[in-house]
């Protein structure tokens, strides 16, 4: 053996192990590259604003001055949206409220409607789409649409009332301070419920059919099924909708907006209304940013353990 | 007169000579029918500037959404060259952020103090004297009746709040309403509580509570709460009224379920746009004793951020000249430039208004434009509260008071 050819020898493995470094670098890299271009945008237009949100949150700051004007305030924002601020407590009760009701009645009934349209006939898959249609229609849309047909005078809601002799329920709903939110909510039932109910149907097509068969032929009754096959067997459709329902909950703005604009006084304003209305109205964009902070740990809260079991299933 | 047209028309030419070509970005409320009306207009000036002015119409719920459209393009760094504000303390948040230009210099440069009624220029103005608007038009607001609903119950206009009461009292014993509000936004009841402010606290104390140099919680804004609660309890008002927005509580008028509604002059556009014929209606200055009535001037703003200050301040000049106004009298109805007279054949009520905004009568201000934005939230609050049967008149003065001292005490 020459030396030359000793040197190429020691030389083959080294050459050979840079090789297998940059192939594993680049295994570690690449799925960062594909990442990069949806990750930046997600920094740019999420992660960044979310930060610098909370940042301003310990500002004083009207959002109009330069940057350079602001005045740090520490927890004072906060402090003020739990101790001080009357309207701020009222709205989180309306959430609570709000949420609660978003957890429970579209849920229902979107199941109770899956579990009856189940079957393929011409006439479900016709009442489906018909459930589901508000679902797609903007929320604006349909906010304006419904505070038409609560209007004392010439809303629907009032003339099919009095047409079928129900004078005495007929009256201002988005006028009254005790109705306007509950008629709010009842809007946001008829436009949500169709999502549930589409979540459910996908669910159900996952439970075997044979269980059905067997229950009944060991005598079980329909509520049975229901109550030790269809329940059970729809747990992990229960978290997402569940999960959805309480995050949609906490982030509903679009509806109090449009049909009621917070009133009558201040009276169906949630968080999301009220922390609009300080940053862009008040112009008191701190608390308004502090106000956005509290809504957003409050989804997280539930949105972070659902995502969590999302990824790991 | 074509002739001074054709002159002021060839001056703003060669002021803007030096930015030909260029594009004016102006915000705007203005709904389809103002939108179609300005468009010769802006063609008109286009072609004779060459300068391109683009029109941005937030139109829709007025001084509840546009300017936080505004805002958010001032905040955004991509402010418009010109935008239409209203007065008082809608525009201030963005003077007190340094966000407007201030004009002096344009009302020397272009003689705007010789173009416009005094009392509009010196409600522009702020406390050290300084100008951040120039006027576009000046509103009045009164109660526009159906006069066949007038004649039809022998009524005639009121001279005197008595005398209004009285109007209401037979209408209500008729089972008509008399008057219509659209609660949603606030702003459309605060007008009648304003004016009943104005008539149980006299012009001195009224002036002084919107100033916040007197409290809210003495007997005469109690008083006026007591008025609110009257005309509610009386059925004077069509009910459940809160949550309806103000362009839909016109129709109880429009089908003769109620006699009145609280507008202004552009009332006259606007039933005819809602194929009501405007001769039909009339209007009365709600009668008080010191004869002041509700208006507030609209004005045009030049971002202090704009690039195109110089053509900003050229295209207002042209847009607010008493010349321009009567090449197109349509469009500018309501405009109380010098040398501006409204077609009082084609638009009967609008040359009325125009008689009575260029008087020497006194006026006094919408509280939404005397109130900061927070404020006057507080005071559609206790109003509605009253309407509501939730508040005494009372409580809602003492409510009013509180939100203005925790105001201030904030800073």
């Amino acid at each position: 053996m020459t030396l030359a050819d000793s040197r190429a020898t020691r030389a083959r493995p080294r050459a050979s192990a840079a090789r297998q470094r940059r192939q594993r670098v680049l295994a570690a890299v690449r799925p960062w590259l594909f990442l990069a271009p949806a990750l930046s945008l997600y920094l740019v237009f999420l992660v960044l604003p979310m930060l610098f949100t909370l940042y301003m949150s310990f500002f004083s700051w009207d959002g109009l001055s330069p940057l350079s004007e602001r005045v740090f305030v520490g927890l004072g924002n906060y402090v003020r949206a739990f101790a001080e601020d009357d309207v701020s407590r009222r709205a989180f009760v309306n959430n609570l409220y709000w949420t609660a009701g978003a957890v429970i009645i579209p849920t229902v009934i979107g199941l109770l409607l899956a579990v009856a349209l189940n079957s393929l006939t011409a006439v479900n898959r016709l009442l489906r789409t018909i459930y589901y249609a508000p679902a797609v229609l903007p929320l604006v849309a349909v906010g304006l649409i419904w505070g038409w047909m609560y209007n004392p005078n010439f809303g629907a809601v009032n003339l099919f009332l009095r047409w079928v002799g129900l004078d005495g329920l007929a009256g201002g709903w988005l006028s009254s301070h005790t109705m306007a939110l509950p008629a709010t909510f009842f809007t946001y039932v008829w436009s949500h419920v169709g999502f549930p109910m589409i979540l459910y149907l996908a669910g159900l097509q996952s439970i075997p059919r044979e269980l059905y068969e067997a229950a009944r032929i060991d005598g079980a009754s329909r509520w049975h099924c229901f109550r030790h096959i269809t329940l059970p067997g729809l747990m992990e459709t229960h978290v997402i909708v569940l999960s959805l329902a309480v995050i949609n909950g906490f982030k509903v703005f679009d509806l109090i907006y449009t049909m009621t604009y917070g009133g009558p006084g201040r009276s169906t304003h949630v968080l999301g209304t009220w922390m609009y209305f300080q940053t862009f109205q008040y112009y008191e964009a701190g608390y308004g940013a502090a106000l956005a902070w509290i809504i957003a740990a409050i989804v997280l809260v539930v949105a972070v353990p659902y995502i969590r079991r999302m990824s790991r299933d | 007169m074509t002739s001074r047209f054709l002159l002021t028309t060839a001056l703003a030419a060669t002021v803007a000579l030096p930015a030909a070509a260029q594009e004016l970005r102006f915000f705007n409320v203005f709904d389809a029918t103002a939108t179609a009306l300005w468009e010769p207009v802006l063609a008109a000036y286009a072609e004779a500037t060459g300068t391109s002015v683009v029109s941005e119409s937030i139109a829709g719920s007025g001084a509840a959404v546009y300017p936080d459209v505004l805002r958010t393009s001032v905040a955004s760094g991509s402010p418009p060259d010109v935008f239409f504000m209203w007065g008082g303390t809608i525009a201030q948040p963005f003077i007190d952020a340094g966000q407007v230009r201030e004009i002096s210099d344009l009302y020397a440069q272009y003689g705007w103090n010789d173009r416009f009624p005094p009392w509009i220029i010196a409600r522009l103005k702020q406390p050290d004297g300084s100008i951040y608007g120039v006027p576009f038009k000046a509103r009045g607001m009164g109660l526009w009746y159906k006069k066949a609903l007038f004649e039809e119950f022998g009524l005639t206009e009121p001279t005197t709040y008595a005398e209004l009461e009285q109007i209401c009292t037979k209408l209500a014993e008729a089972g008509k309403y008399c008057a219509s509000f659209g609660g949603q936004f606030g702003w459309h009841t605060m007008r009648l509580v304003d004016y009943f402010l104005e008539d149980t606290c006299g012009p001195e104390v009224h002036d002084a509570i919107n100033a916040r140099a007197q409290t809210w919680d003495q007997p005469c804004v109690v008083d006026a709460f007591a008025r609110l609660k009257a005309w509610v309890d009386n059925k004077w008002l069509v009910p459940d009224f809160l949550g309806v927005a103000p362009a839909d509580s016109r129709m109880p008028m429009y089908l003769d379920n109620a006699a009145m509604v609280y507008e202004g002059g552009w009332f006259e556009n606007v039933l005819a746009g809602d194929g009501q014929n405007p001769a039909d209606y009339a209007f009365f200055l709600p009668p008080t004793a010191s004869g002041r009535y509700h208006a507030f001037p609209e004005q045009w703003m030049i971002p202090a951020e704009t690039a195109n200050a110089e053509a900003a301040g050229a295209y207002l000049d042209w847009v607010t000249n008493g010349e321009t106004h009567m090449a197109y009298r349509a469009t500018f109805e309501g405009s109380v430039s010098d040398g501006y007279s409204p077609d009082c054949a084609a638009f009967p009520h609008a040359c009325a208004w125009t008689e009575i905004l260029t008087s020497d009568r006194g006026t006094y201000p919408p509280t939404d434009q005397a109130f900061e934005k927070e404020l006057i939230d507080g005071f559609f609050e206790a109003q509605d509260g009253v309407v509501a049967g939730l508040m005494t008149p009372e409580a809602a003065a003492a409510l009013i008071q509180s939100y203005v001292e925790q105001y201030d005490q904030r800073g």
